[in-house]
């Protein structure tokens, strides 16, 4: 019987793809610590999120193409992860603990973004990602009251820092939970500049895997002291499928790209609803709406999520679908989406759109 | 991406005689005098926000005029921290990409006019 080596392990392994990044997973560099014990074959797949949505898909190929190899008699897979971080990681000077950073935008309101973001956010900490969520609506906040924080403050440290609070474990901050009489109801743009800007900086993160922004409504001053504090990684867009918010939608893609940041893709929300009866499909706003657009422009179509009351009710609640109803169809939309994010930004990184830190000092007499 | 294509620099470094040189992705080459960079600042102190018009003039500028520091904007421009004390203004890479003064890219220009 031939004996089994490492580099036929590799050569089988050479074999499978990755859908999302369309290379192999050798090349990519995701096959570590090969052991071999006779017939016995042990080795990690890692990817570059735990929200990889072929994850279950990779590992039975893996094992599957390593069993029909002679000479082997058993295969373990262990799927392990390391996120990818954006070239900021670690040097800049603003989030520098933070690899990836995410803004969650609309073009207008109303479109369900905050409850979008809330279960996306959740979502991606199911996998085991460490998630922070940065609630930027000044204007409206809503995550107080979706994960059921309502009156609570944050601490502070002895160096004015401020600590976030937790939730469904994740950590959380808003404008919500600094409310005072003294905050201002009507926000002036130099106001919504420094509100965000100490949010950006002052605020003990700790290391985190994803950090995703929600932001305000529209194109306007809240977005742009964002955009050009933060080194974004990529922005979501989220609409319903109607034409109004579709043209609003394609704004808020304009200003991404005037501003370089990454669209990662759209989410159509409010898509269609599915009676829990009948289960009869009913398309209230007209559907397809997200994906003509998403041909149109050029950009993912990330998912499509359901009206259902169950989502309103959870998040008035303080326990948002993914954590109340995790079986529910509408909790598996959203996880998929999630999934579907992380690829993204994985994709993005490896196009390599993505610009290391500028930061020079002019040196006096150089000629 | 959609529709625009990013422009990204690869390397923005400091070159002689008070030179900035930014490396593009795709390998083309920009050189700009510090001069000339101060005097095409875009900030709403320097260019009027609503008609364009130039609020400042040439002669107003120190022919020695450099950078102090030069720090990245988000993912998209740089801002200059100049030596006559004007530090309002973001260069975004796109502008900085099309006022190129070098032979090619102003002939491709010219030859952009209708």
């Amino acid at each position: 019987m031939l004996q089994i080596t490492e580099e036929k392990i590799l050569e089988a392994l050479k074999t499978v793809k990755d859908p999302d990044l369309h290379r192999d997973i050798v090349s990519l560099g995701f096959v570590k610590n090969i052991k071999i014990q006779n017939g016995n074959i042990k080795f990690d797949i890692e990817l570059t999120t735990p929200a990889c949505p072929v994850k279950e898909q990779l590992k039975a190929e893996c094992e599957t193409k390593i069993k029909n190899l002679s000479g082997v008699s058993n295969v373990e897979v262990s799927m392990t992860s390391q996120v990818r971080s954006r070239p900021e990681f670690g040097t800049s000077q603003v989030l520098p603990q933070v690899r990836n950073i995410v803004a969650i935008a609309s073009g207008k309101g109303g479109v369900g973004k905050s409850t979008v973001t809330a279960n996306l956010a959740l979502a991606l900490a199911k996998t085991g990602a460490k998630v922070g969520l940065l609630d930027c609506d000044i204007y409206g906040p809503s995550m107080p009251l979706m994960f059921g924080l309502v009156g609570r403050q944050p601490d502070i440290t002895p160096e004015q820092k401020i600590i976030p609070l937790t939730a469904h474990g994740i950590s959380l901050m808003s404008i919500g939970f600094l409310s005072s009489e003294k905050t201002p109801v009507i926000w002036r743009g130099p106001m919504v500049h420094q509100i965000l800007q100490q949010f950006l900086t002052r605020v003990e993160w700790g290391e985190l895997d994803y950090l995703m922004l929600d932001l305000p409504p529209g194109t306007g001053d809240a977005q742009l002291t964002l955009t050009q504090t933060a080194a974004i990684s990529g922005a979501v867009i989220v609409t319903t499928p109607q034409e109004v918010s579709l043209i609003d939608a394609r704004k808020g893609l304009q200003m991404f790209e005037k501003v370089n940041v990454p669209v990662l893709g759209l989410i159509e929300n409010m898509s269609y609803y599915a009676c829990s009866d009948c289960g009869k499909v009913v398309e209230i706003f007209k559907r397809g709406g997200g994906e003509r657009m998403s041909r149109e422009l050029g950009v993912p179509l990330l998912g499509e999520i359901p009206i259902d009351p169950e989502i309103v009710q959870t998040g008035d609640q303080g326990t948002p679908i993914v954590i109340a109803k995790p079986d529910s169809q509408t909790a598996k939309i959203y996880q998929m989406i999630a999934g579907a994010v992380a690829a993204q930004l994985s994709i993005t990184y490896m196009q390599g759109s993505a610009t290391t830190p500028i930061d020079l000092k002019w040196q006096a007499g150089k000629s | 991406m959609a529709s625009g294509q990013i422009i990204n620099p690869i390397e923005i470094k400091q070159g002689t005689g008070q030179n900035l040189v930014i490396r593009w992705q795709g390998e083309h080459e920009s050189i700009y005098a510090s001069g000339m960079l101060r005097k095409n600042c875009r900030c709403a102190g320097c260019v009027d926000e609503w008609t364009g018009k130039k609020l400042i003039q040439a002669d107003q500028i120190a022919v020695d005029v450099h950078p102090l520091e030069i720090q990245g904007v988000g993912r998209y421009g740089i801002r200059i921290n100049w030596s006559d004390g004007h530090n309002t203004g973001i260069y975004s890479f796109k502008y900085l990409r099309e006022i190129c003064p070098c032979e090619l890219c102003q002939k491709s220009q010219e030859s952009d006019l209708p």
